[in-house]
């Protein structure tokens, strides 16, 4: 976790014009790559502001071919990760991705040449959440 | 009494104070927070492994100096990258403290498939100067992780997206070349930091 970005919250849909928004996202991390490594994980807090569990089945991103939802479980001295299917962030709660639990595994950056990386959060189709960093990725 | 008499035991009670207080902390031994220090060191058994330069990396690698052992793999983005970078921070602060020796970190990879000796030696150099990345056969792995109670097992995947869970312990491996102490997880920098001199020192 040598660099963090800062990120700019982009907020698409499920939002009303009166009110904050469904969901938010802060304190966002994608890791620099590791030299030779082809992946990065990805932190951050969510915040549900309705009356209602928000559930994440998916993220996408243009910057990586594949997106993962993982968690890391250390269980009888032993680390495990694990594919998680979706991630839930209860009614007016948070739910926070931060290294050694729950994140984000970003693999296969692409060659887009992007000055900021975005991320999409979906609820199967439905896209909830759009991240977009403000400073370019690291070049490959 | 005499002001003067007063004055001077009200010294010489200070000084007794004071006296127990710092017989007492001398002759307590210092309390490890984290570590588990072996009752009997245990040798490093055989094995041949290779460095990032295809040096062989052996028992006798082992002498000589403190090493900090831990088992991971570089296809590993969350708590792999956490460890070694709790271990290059403990390593940091006990240099700026002048604390001397210092152990070297070793990331034996229980991913020899795809863990290269080149791949692994730019992921330890990426945590700092001196570390060092082990791989080989899974033959003379399994020799080491054996011997050391160190369990790690490939989990299904597709083609060359699989994880490897793998014991989160932290191993310390003295200049004799053996098991020496044990530091579970989680790994917290400070626990580092407070019993790595304590075990050294009394060695």
């Amino acid at each position: 976790m040598r660099t963090g970005l800062i990120l700019l919250l982009v907020l698409v849909g499920a939002c009303s014009a009166d009110t904050q928004p469904a969901l938010i996202a802060s304190d966002v991390t994608i890791t620099q790559p590791i030299p030779g490594m082809a992946m990065s994980a990805g932190y951050l807090t969510l915040t549900n502001n309705t009356e209602e569990t928000i559930t994440i089945t998916r993220v996408s991103s243009p910057s990586y071919a594949s997106v993962e939802l993982h968690e890391t479980v250390v269980d009888d001295g032993i680390a495990r990760m694990r594919a998680l299917e979706k991630i839930e962030v209860p009614a007016g709660a948070k739910t926070t991705l931060a290294p050694g639990g729950k994140h984000l595994m970003l693999m296969q950056p692409t060659k887009v040449a992007a000055d900021s990386v975005s991320l999409q959060f979906y609820d199967g189709a439905t896209l909830l959440l759009t991240v977009t960093s403000s400073e370019p990725r690291e070049s490959r | 009494m005499s002001p003067k008499n007063i004055l001077i035991a009200l010294v010489l009670a200070i000084a007794l104070a004071a006296g127990v207080v710092v017989a007492t902390r001398l002759s307590a031994p210092a309390e490890l927070q984290t570590a588990l220090v072996l009752p009997a060191p245990n040798a490093l058994p055989e094995f041949a492994l290779l460095d990032p330069l295809r040096n062989s990396v052996n028992r006798d690698t082992f002498l000589d100096q403190w090493s900090l052992l831990f088992f991971g793999f570089t296809h590993c983005p969350d708590i792999c990258p956490l460890t070694l970078q709790t271990l290059a921070a403990a390593q940091s602060e006990l240099n700026a403290a002048g604390q001397q020796p210092l152990p070297q970190i070793v990331l034996v990879s229980v991913d020899p498939e795809r863990d290269t000796p080149q791949l692994i030696g730019q992921y330890v150099a990426h945590f700092g100067d001196g570390n060092l990345g082990v791989t080989g056969s899974l033959e003379e792995l399994k020799k080491l992780t054996s011997a050391l109670g160190i369990y790690f097992e490939k989990q299904p995947g597709d083609g060359e997206s699989y994880a490897v869970d793998h014991s989160a312990a932290v191993l310390l491996i003295n200049p004799n070349g053996e098991f020496h102490a044990l530091f579970s997880g989680p790994h917290v920098v400070a626990n580092y930091v407070h019993d790595l001199p304590i075990i050294m020192e009394n060695f």
